[in-house]
């Protein structure tokens, strides 16, 4: 007799074909976005933009949804090694470059290129990805992701110059704002959960990642920050 | 010579025409200009073994046949590859095989699908100048000066390398390769110091393990493992220690576990067996040994040993004709190796015996014994372990004896094989002769080697040197004797004057220790002293 499948196994491997699927379609619309641009078709140019924003979070979502499956079922093949800070930074713009000349954000990053740290590269720069997602919809016109080594911590920031978070999110911190579900607003606390847990997966000794946010910074906006022990 | 992206003579491997197309006009895009391509495995290993290329972009899964891990260890064993390659797996997603410490030959990189043009360029530029800082270390390993390779280590991390993690990690594994368990031992601990890092707790453990701290090493085993469930060399470690301890069901259970999370080890899946078998899980062994088959299939880990392991399950099973198919399926495979001709006939002698075929079992056996006489001294410690085992299940008490006879002299400090042969003597009853047999073949080395080493300490150095001269012959390979013989032969020239018959003589033996252990730390000392009298003033 076959093994039986689960509709949760089911789901998962149609995440990762979903996932496969979107990732085609968003390098073939950056495509067509370039060279509508190129040909001067600003209106076709804007409104690919657009799509290609909703189809990057959702395949984002889809990621995190997979890893965080993956996770809960402890198959996730966490892989702790050291990294240049630096690189896991750049490869995280990279993947959201598009978006951000696309509204003309201005991105800057501060970290040494001698800053090393222990992580799994990927989840980390999924949950950058996903910080670098909610500073762009929040963001005047600048983001700025820093990396710093502090009391054998490594803080990583992202800050934005919006308006920051609302009050009843500060206070209730980030994982009590998981549970406003804001379908209008496309709020469904995943990537905050995601980040979170990716946060708590990083151990060293008794210490435990951490993951919290706060409005000033450099740029006066949102503060987004994870911090890896 | 400093490699630039553009420069590099690259090939791309993958199964599917749209992502070869793709591939190709990214690294076009960046200004590579010598770009091959390849469908699957074999075409793959066909150009690596016409062309030397500087990077390979290889999909690891690439439809039947081979997959990219396979392509790469066999591109590794076959030196289609060498050191100064960059080898990038490109995969849809992680799997537990993939991560730190999983595999036994590593890519350099892993790259998670979907790929972009800006993500594979700056992955490759990291990628080369990280194989330029590890090129010499890697280059005096290959030459095996680990003294050297470890100086390098050194020089780096003084330097401030761009990785100084793996780095000391390349540094820890030269340690425990020369036997300076005390320098490795220190490395584990700076860096266990501020974290608890798989591979130096693991590495600590190795250390236990030698040292015959088998509880210590396997609580620490178990510390990794708890922390790091996809840490296979921590539990391949750990089934090891329980094995040793005789702890056999346990070894079982923990291989099982580690074969659910990476099935695609050909020795993990053979030591499955083994242990299994012991244990009298025949259904198992069973599974492990065909899994061993078939995964060794394209891999360079493909060993005749799991056809007879394989055939000795499906004889105890009373399946005698599966037995002498699985066989009959090894001489094919392995047409060519004695070694393999010596297993497969001493299996099917023990299959016909249990048949009821006397004059068949005996003329395979008679076979069997004139391969070995052939090769005689030749035969690898686990191959004789493995033909004994038939010789005594046909009741060739005798023949079987000498033969491990043979393997203890040669291997007179190898704890871990007079183990196995302590155990195949219980396995047919004979715990007392075996551990007699031990003691005495022991017993004889470890005296003639203490008679040689106090003559030359009372001054006598041709004296010992001649006694130990008189035991290499008998033990061709036997690691301690072969060393200090050099050592006695060393410290004559340097006491009497160069002699360059005594030189030459000296040469022989250190390769034979070469070819014996490439890792023998007193290999590299009586080297450089070697060439140091030799080269000197005087003569």
């Amino acid at each position: 007799m076959p093994d039986e499948i689960s509709f949760n196994d089911l789901i998962a491997s149609s995440i990762h074909d979903m996932k496969n699927s979107l990732n085609v379609q968003v390098s073939a619309l950056e495509k067509i976005a370039v060279q509508c641009r190129d040909r001067g078709d600003a209106p076709m140019y804007d409104e690919l933009g657009r799509v290609i924003y909703q189809s990057s979070r959702m395949s984002l979502n889809l990621v995190e949804l997979l890893s965080l499956y993956k996770l809960g079922k402890a198959i996730y093949p966490v892989d702790m090694d050291e990294y240049a800070v630096s690189d896991v930074i750049d490869e995280a713009l990279m993947q959201s470059r598009f978006m951000m000349e696309f509204k003309g954000i201005t991105v800057t990053t501060d970290c040494t290129p001698d800053c090393y740290w222990y992580m799994d590269r990927d989840l980390v720069k999924g949950v950058l990805v996903n910080a670098l997602n909610n500073a762009y919809h929040y963001t005047a016109d600048a983001i700025h992701l820093s990396a710093r080594l502090h009391n054998r911590w490594l803080e990583l920031r992202v800050e934005d110059n919006g308006p920051g978070y609302p009050d009843h999110m500060l206070e209730t911190g980030i994982l009590g704002s998981e549970r406003t579900v804001n379908f209008a607003t496309g709020s469904t606390g995943l990537g905050f959960y995601f980040s979170a847990q990716v946060a708590q997966l990083h151990k060293n000794g008794k210490k435990r990642g951490t993951l919290s946010i706060e409005n000033g910074g450099t740029l006066g906006g949102g503060c987004f920050l994870l911090m890896l022990p | 010579m400093t490699l630039s992206l553009r420069q590099a003579n690259i090939l791309i491997i993958d199964d599917f025409q749209g992502m070869r197309t793709m591939l190709r006009e990214f690294l076009k895009s960046m200004g590579v200009t010598a770009i091959d391509t390849a469908s699957n495995g074999k075409d793959a290993l066909h150009q690596l073994s016409i062309t030397r290329f500087d990077i390979v972009i290889c999909d690891y899964n690439l439809g039947p046949g081979a997959n990219g891990q396979q392509v790469l260890e066999e591109a590794k064993i076959k030196n289609y590859v060498g050191v100064s390659t960059v080898w990038v797996m490109v995969t849809a997603e992680k799997t537990p095989e993939m991560v730190m410490g999983a595999a036994e030959v590593r890519p350099d990189d892993y790259l998670l699908k979907p790929i972009n043009q800006s993500l594979l360029e700056a992955r490759l530029e990291k990628l080369i100048a990280r194989k330029q800082s590890l090129a010499p270390i890697e280059a005096s390993v290959k030459a095996l000066n680990y003294a050297e390779a470890i100086a390098q280590c050194d020089h780096q991390l003084k330097a401030k390398a761009i990785n100084p993690q793996e780095i000391l990690r390349v540094k820890s594994d030269l340690l425990l390769a020369m036997g300076d368990y005390v320098g490795a031992t220190a490395l584990f601990e700076s860096v266990l110091a501020t974290r608890d890092v798989p591979w130096a707790l693991t590495g600590m453990g190795k250390v236990y393990f030698h040292d015959k701290k088998y509880a210590e090493a396997k609580e620490v085993f178990q510390r990794v493992l708890r922390e790091n469930e996809v840490y296979m060399e921590a539990s391949d470690w750990l089934a090891k220690t329980c094995a040793i301890m005789g702890q056999h069901e346990e070894a079982q259970k923990v291989l099982l576990d580690a074969v659910k999370l990476s099935p695609n080890s050909p020795t993990r899946q053979k030591f499955l067996g083994d242990t299994a078998y012991k244990n009298g899980s025949l259904e198992v062994a069973q599974a492990a040994f065909e899994k061993t088959i078939r995964i060794g299939e394209f891999s360079p880990h493909k060993t005749p040993a799991a056809y007879t392991a394989l055939a000795k399950v499906f004889s105890d099973q009373g399946s005698p004709i599966d037995a002498l198919k699985t066989l009959q399926q090894s001489k094919k495979e392995f047409r060519y190796n004695t070694e393999a001709a010596i297993q497969t006939a001493a299996a099917e002698g023990v299959v016909y015996q249990k048949l009821g075929q006397a004059d068949k079992a005996e003329a395979a056996m008679q076979e069997a014994e004139r391969l070995i006489e052939k090769a005689a001294g030749k035969l690898g410690a686990e191959v004789a372990i493995d033909v004994a085992d038939s010789l005594f299940k046909l009741g060739r008490k005798e023949k079987a004896s000498g033969l491990l006879q043979e393997v203890v002299r040669n291997n007179h400090e190898n704890a871990e094989l007079s183990k196995s042969i302590e155990a195949l003597f219980e396995d047919h009853g004979m715990e007392a002769e075996g551990q007699a047999l031990i003691a005495e073949s022991r017993g004889e080395v470890v005296t003639i080697n203490n008679q040689g080493v106090t003559l030359a300490k009372h001054g006598d150095l041709l004296g010992g040197a001649n006694l130990l001269r008189t035991a290499a012959e008998k033990l061709p390979h036997n690691e301690v004797i072969l060393i200090n013989l050099c050592g006695l032969l060393i410290g004559m020239l340097s006491k009497e004057g160069k002699s360059h018959q005594v030189a030459s003589e000296v040469r022989e033996l250190l390769d034979r220790v070469r070819q014996i252990n490439p890792a023998n730390k007193n290999y590299h000392i009586y080297t450089a002293a070697l060439n140091r009298i030799m080269n000197g003033p005087g003569g």
